[in-house]
């Protein structure tokens, strides 16, 4: 064996030590203990097979998770690409301050999702309010995250701001890795600035969309932080005949589950969460992959 | 191949020493002292109990007493399971009944030879056997500020059926501009805001125990079992739809508990829908009104007692080898006059150990005494519901009945449906 292969190995190691020890130890674990009746403490573990599987189906505050978090994982997508690719566009302009603006931009992903979530939760329930109030505004009136229909919306708004910053400079750096002369060129050839965009940029940057594309989905997907300290999972609303929490999304309803002592229940909702989550993601970025252009 | 296996091994076997030596050198350092480790949720006592922990470990040679406090609504039952798992159970824990108590219980010493047993009624008992120590007496009512009150002309001691609240209410909102006030009652009924405690524990509670004898658990039982009493829940359902209605609708539908307790306390609201554990927080927020409490009468038939309960327990962990310390912490607590003197003076609490002269002096927790002394009080049940009841079934549902607080029937069909649902949880 030569000496590189050695050196090789010794690099690896560490990595793939605690790869192995703190996801796929505990994944496989996790795959057993779905399977059982675990409460999260008592030694007695009892196989069940799939009973929890068949069980989920049945649960409405389940499903109402299931549906509100790929409804607000559709939105997000959307609503932070739009975003932060509009940033994007603004920052590589010939702005005055757009170093400036570009940090600004940024500076919301650097702050934590609990510290974010009290924060706009204050700016919702208590200024919007006494704007609201103050200026006889009767949509300010009542908070956003006290009426079902409109805390999807608000939730997305938070995490929006959050994450397109973060979004915008993966663009940036992508649109800084095209060639100046086609757009140039274009220009000299009469082409409008939206035309050139959507011409030759987006094509040109399709790689940075597949990446953009599935941060955001994973993001919003699996969200928990944000949505555990900005609405905490209420207020509450009717789904299929049954009380439930209207912004409690998939996370939410799994660490639930877990505190009220059902560990394993909580286990094989976490692996119905990884399947659809892996399936989701495989779709976007095959489709997405197809899209891209090589130079 | 194989002098890369063995370099490997090596440098795990050396992690593992160096690591095992470190947990020795720790156990040298202390010179053979012991640490306690106490591990509970309440908040507000944090300081007092840090305090009275110091003071112990200083009075008692060898003996260190540490307390970890994770509290407002995190989840501690959470935090404890990780600390199962990485093997660093605390040596005393807090349960908060039945349902703490089937998770907890390899780890859960017996307190039958405890001297401060005799001395108490509400020791967490199972079979005839204590195994929790009463972390203190708590209780609740609808609390009130007795300056409004009295200037709106209403006796709070008339305030023992529900059409006389009706009456107090509608009296109270209609001199709102007078008095001062935003709305009568401050209630929070919010899931989003953490408070469905509140509503789906506390003011259930009615339901389960109201108007009943102190240690009747029938409704409950009947609740467990899957069934509802319907003209008393009728009773109760309009009494909640009473409170909702004449509540500041911002924090019945997304206040947290520094916006109830914080409207109480600078006057804004008349009635407070707390228990005697915001006596601190009033000290804190330099409140000088009178206040009392007043019974929580949801029928017509007049009910005058208040609710009473042991909240939490302390539990010994029989799987520690500091178990003995441990326990006697918890009688120095319970027997000494610096223990008892923590409980009331420092901590505010109610002792729930009858030798204890010294009395509280917080207005709400004096009211709890007042009402203990005087009897006919009534109990509270929900400890006997299964985990996560309160907080994903009932909170939900007393939620979507204050946003659309005229639907009574809907709210009466879905907590039918819910304690259908009870016997499978």
């Amino acid at each position: 064996m030569n000496n590189k292969r050695l050196v090789n190995i010794l690099f690896l190691f560490p990595t793939v030590f605690a790869f192995v020890m703190i996801i796929v130890v505990p994944f496989f674990f996790g795959l057993y203990y779905s399977l059982t009746d675990w409460n999260g403490v008592s030694p007695n573990i009892n196989f069940i097979g799939f009973k929890h599987y068949m069980n989920l189906f049945t649960l409405p505050d389940f499903l109402h998770s299931f549906v509100i978090t790929i409804a607000f994982t559709a939105i997000n997508v959307i609503l932070v690409n739009i975003v932060s690719f509009s940033l994007s566009l603004i920052v590589t302009s010939n702005l005055k301050l757009r170093n400036f603006y570009r940090a600004g931009f940024f500076v919301p992903y650097l702050i934590g999702g609990i510290v974010l979530g009290y924060i706009w939760q204050f700016l919702f329930n208590n200024i919007f309010l006494a704007i609201g109030d103050s200026l006889s505004i009767g949509f300010l009136q009542a908070s956003f995250l006290s009426k079902p229909d409109t805390v999807i919306w608000a939730m997305s708004v938070v995490n929006t701001w959050q994450y397109s910053g973060y979004l915008m400079l993966i663009y940036v750096a992508s649109i800084q890795s095209i060639p100046a002369s086609l757009m140039e060129a274009a220009q000299v050839d009469g082409a409008p600035y939206l035309k050139r965009v959507i011409h030759i940029l987006i094509p040109m940057m399709a790689n940075a969309f597949t990446i953009s594309l599935f941060l955001t989905l994973t993001n919003s997907f699996k969200l928990f932080d944000m949505n555990f300290t900005l609405t905490n999972g209420g207020p509450a609303t009717r789904f299929l005949g049954t009380p439930v929490k209207a912004s409690q999304m998939f996370a939410m309803n799994i660490v639930d589950t877990a505190q009220a002592n059902k560990m394993a229940e909580a286990q094989a909702k976490a692996v119905v969460l990884f399947l659809t989550l892996v399936i989701v993601a495989l779709i976007q970025v095959t489709i997405n992959k197809r899209k891209e252009v090589e130079m | 191949m194989k002098k890369v296996l063995s370099l490997l091994l090596m440098v795990m076997l050396a992690t593992a020493v160096y690591a095992g030596g470190q947990q020795g050198d720790k156990d040298m350092a202390d010179g053979g002292d012991v640490t306690v480790t106490m591990f509970q949720l309440k908040v507000e006592i944090k300081d007092a109990l840090d305090a009275y922990a110091a003071k112990y470990s200083e009075m008692t040679p060898g003996v260190t007493v540490k307390v970890e406090t994770l509290g407002g609504g995190a989840d501690f039952g959470g935090a404890m399971k990780a600390k199962a798992q990485a093997g660093e159970m605390p040596d005393i824990f807090v349960i908060e009944g039945k349902g703490g108590y089937d998770v907890w219980k390899d780890y859960i010493a017996n307190l039958d030879d405890q001297p401060w047993l005799k001395d108490t009624d509400l020791a967490f008992m199972v079979d005839g056997s204590a195994y929790g120590f009463p972390v203190a007496i708590e209780g609740y009512g609808l609390a009130y500020n007795a300056d409004i009150l009295a200037k709106a002309g209403i006796d709070p001691a008339t305030l023992t059926t529900r059409s006389a609240y009706e009456k107090a209410f509608m009296t109270l909102e209609a001199k709102k501009d007078e008095l001062g006030i935003d709305a009568p009652v401050a209630m929070a009924a919010s899931v989003a805001g953490g408070m469905w405690w509140v509503a789906g524990q506390h003011n259930l509670a009615a339901y389960w125990g109201g108007g009943l004898d102190f240690n009747d658990t029938s409704v409950i039982e009947e609740a467990l079992a899957g069934k509802m009493d319907e003209p008393r829940f009728r009773e109760y359902a309009k009494y909640v739809q009473l409170l909702f209605k004449y509540a500041d609708q911002n924090i019945l539908l997304n206040g947290s508990y520094d916006d109830q307790v914080g409207s109480f306390a600078q006057g804004k609201t008349a009635f407070l829908h707390q228990g005697n554990w915001v006596d601190p927080n009033m000290k804190q927020l330099g409140v000088t009104f009178k206040m009392g409490y007043a019974p929580h009468a949801f029928t017509e038939k007049p009910q005058t007692g208040l609710y009473l309960f042991a909240p939490s327990w302390y539990c010994v962990n029989s799987q520690s080898p500091r178990a003995e310390e441990a326990k006697a912490f918890l009688t120095a607590m319970a027997t000494t006059a610096d223990g008892q003197s923590y409980i009331v003076n420092e901590a505010g609490m109610i002792p729930a150990f009858k030798s204890v002269e010294i009395k509280p002096t917080g207005q709400l927790s004096q009211a709890l005494m007042a009402a203990n002394a005087k009897g006919g009080n009534y109990g509270v049940f929900f400890g006997m519901l299964p985990d996560g009841a309160g907080q994903n079934v009932f909170g939900p549902i007393y939620d979507l009945f204050a946003q659309n607080q005229d639907d009574l029937e809907q709210f009466i069909a879905d907590m039918k449906d819910a304690f259908a649902q009870l016997p499978n949880m």
